[in-house]
């Protein structure tokens, strides 16, 4: 199978099977499967965000002070559309391929491997989008309690941006999801990649760094994109060029990702 | 005799420099059970991959009612139903409902689909388990629910990759049944097992591999005859005539004299045991039937690959 059919794949009624297919199993879990990896982001808002804020001075973003609650409301968005995805694509896409042998039973049948990856890939940013909108509407409250300052209307369109990159963080974990030898060592991209990546990437803290090498990697970074795209529609109404860099950063990310992560899944579940 | 609904020709797939499958031909038709038979690494796993799609072959062409897989292979996976030996189940879901999702990994979407649900649901007597998760279902009763599932679509051709293995033997019959009447539904299946028996009794035609190669083909009854005859007889350790029997037979042109364990085990003709029980009269032995093992020693002997 060529790169371009694999890439093509996405439009195929296979992925969209395999989508439809954890969509149903979430809905029927969907208490345990929301609520709690919901609270996670929520609960660093609180912690970090309304915690930090009366320590912490107002930044400057853009021009305009903001107050650091409101700073880490957008990272969070963030956060949580990195997190989701990724965490997704790399345990819970691992247990139905390594544990439950779904995947197996599913290409018994005519759906193809690249749709598998498509399929989890769009699945982890459907999650992505579902907890994005859940930190949305917690953003919203605190809005309205005086607590952030953000452009509310704004917010609706943070699970969409969150499914762009979700994408892209999705198919970068499936890669390390055909390549780990047993799930402990999962430790390995959640640790060394996954928190880094999280938090270093203007989520909860300002980055601004004097080398351009290091400037130009931070524009290939969807975290980074992500974060200062939701930052800017939220705090100015604006995202700034930083909607082009989210679109491209993805674009940059998914498609080798998505190829490589067809390879080697390919290798890993079909022996080929 | 039916156009075949599967033939594979020259069908040759290496791994580094093992060559796993090696110039393999086959067919199976409509309303027929081709056994596929051999010892583990023999080839019949990497075989059945290539037929269902999963790894392509290095060379050589299969064919789905006469058109090439490569090149109608959405329409030939359509047309073909897997159970794999490992259990796929989808536990996230019913009984029913894995029968349902199945289905929806096919297009053209399977009509009355409902109906089919139902019908194979009470046709495997899975009915009173659809709305149980497969959890509670025993080990013949999840390879009932595996082997409906890959029909929900309703196929032409049905591969079975080791359907009993690891079922007790009430269970065993009961999946033999199922086998019995798919294929008298027209149901070309593609059988492959370790139980001889099972080979036997439910196998129109066998493919014996051995390495990669084919090394016997044909109705079971005669590749069984024309390679062992038609029993096996056993002369224990410490039997005192054993050695003059292992003699007696191989002057009468038995080859297949094999020792396992100390144990002499010869195939012979109703006629030499006849013989052989008149010569001998106060030596002891057993008499079986021919099984696997005796068929692959038997193979492996004449193939020049066991001393």
């Amino acid at each position: 199978m060529s790169a371009l059919q694999s890439l093509t794949a996405v439009a195929n009624w296979r992925s969209w099977a395999v989508l439809r297919r954890n969509a149903l199993v979430f809905l029927r879990n969907w208490r345990t499967a929301v609520i709690p990896p919901a609270m996670e982001p929520v609960i660093f808002f609180v912690a970090f965000g309304l915690g930090f804020s009366r320590y912490v001075e107002d930044l400057s973003y853009r021009g305009v002070n903001i107050n650091y609650a409101t700073y880490v409301a957008a990272g969070l968005i963030a956060y949580t559309g990195f997190g989701t995805p990724y965490y997704e694509a790399l345990y819970s896409a691992y247990v139905r391929m390594f544990y439950q042998k779904t995947w197996d039973g599913i290409l018994a049948t005519q759906v193809e491997l690249p749709s598998v990856v498509w399929g989890e890939i769009l699945w982890g940013a459907v999650r992505g989008m579902v907890n994005i909108s859940i930190v949305s509407l917690v953003i919203a409250v605190f809005d309205l309690l005086g607590m952030v300052h953000v452009k509310v209307q704004f917010l609706v369109l943070m699970p969409l941006l969150g499914f762009i990159a979700g994408c892209a963080f999705a198919s970068f974990a499936l890669i390390f999801t055909a390549t780990v030898p047993a799930i402990d060592h999962m430790n390995y991209p959640v640790f060394l990649v996954g928190w880094p990546l999280s938090l270093v990437s203007n989520t909860f803290f300002p980055i601004e760094p004097k080398s351009g090498a290091v400037r130009a990697l931070m524009q290939l970074n969807p975290v980074y994109q992500l974060a200062e795209c939701a930052r800017g529609l939220l705090v100015l109404g604006n995202p700034g060029s930083h909607l082009v860099g989210l679109l491209g950063s993805t674009a940059l990310f998914l498609l080798p990702c998505t190829l490589l992560a067809v390879r080697l899944t390919r290798r890993r579940v079909l022996g080929d | 005799m039916t156009a075949p609904i599967l033939e594979a020709r020259g069908l040759i797939k290496s791994y580094g420099k093992r060559v796993a499958v090696d110039r393999l031909d086959l067919t199976c038709r409509r309303g027929t059970v081709l056994g596929l038979l051999g010892p583990n690494g023999a080839g019949k796993t990497t075989t059945l991959r290539m037929l269902y799609g999963f790894v392509p072959p290095d060379q050589g062409s299969i064919y789905y009612a006469g058109k090439r897989f490569s090149e109608n292979r959405a329409a030939a996976k359509r047309s073909i139903g897997v159970c794999t030996q490992d259990d796929s189940l989808d536990y996230d879901f019913t009984v029913a409902q894995n029968l349902f999702i199945y289905a929806s990994y096919f297009r053209p979407r399977v009509e009355g689909l409902d109906d089919r649900v139902a019908e194979l649901l009470d046709r495997f007597e899975l009915a009173p388990y659809a709305d149980a998760s497969p959890h509670v279902l025993s080990g013949g009763f999840v390879r009932r629910l595996l082997i409906a599932r890959s029909i929900v679509h309703r196929p032409s051709v049905l591969f079975l990759d080791e359907p009993t293995t690891g079922l007790d033997p009430s269970a065993r019959l009961d999946v033999w049944e199922l086998i019995d009447r798919m294929r008298a539904e027209g149901l070309a299946i593609v059988l492959t097992t370790h139980y001889m028996d099972e080979a036997e009794r439910l196998s129109d035609e066998l493919l014996v591999l051995h390495e990669g190669r084919t090394v016997a083909h044909g109705e079971p009854h005669r590749v069984i005859d024309r390679v062992l005859g038609d029993h096996v007889i056993i002369v224990p350790r410490g039997e005192p005539e054993r050695e003059e029997i292992a003699a007696w037979l191989q002057a009468r042109g038995t080859e297949q004299v094999a020792t396992v364990l100390g144990e002499l085990r010869v195939p012979v003709s109703k006629e030499d045991l006849v013989e052989l029980t008149a010569r001998f009269a106060e030596a002891t032995w057993q008499v079986r039937p021919p099984n696997l093992d005796d068929l692959f020693i038997a193979l492996a002997r004449r193939n020049g690959r066991l001393e």
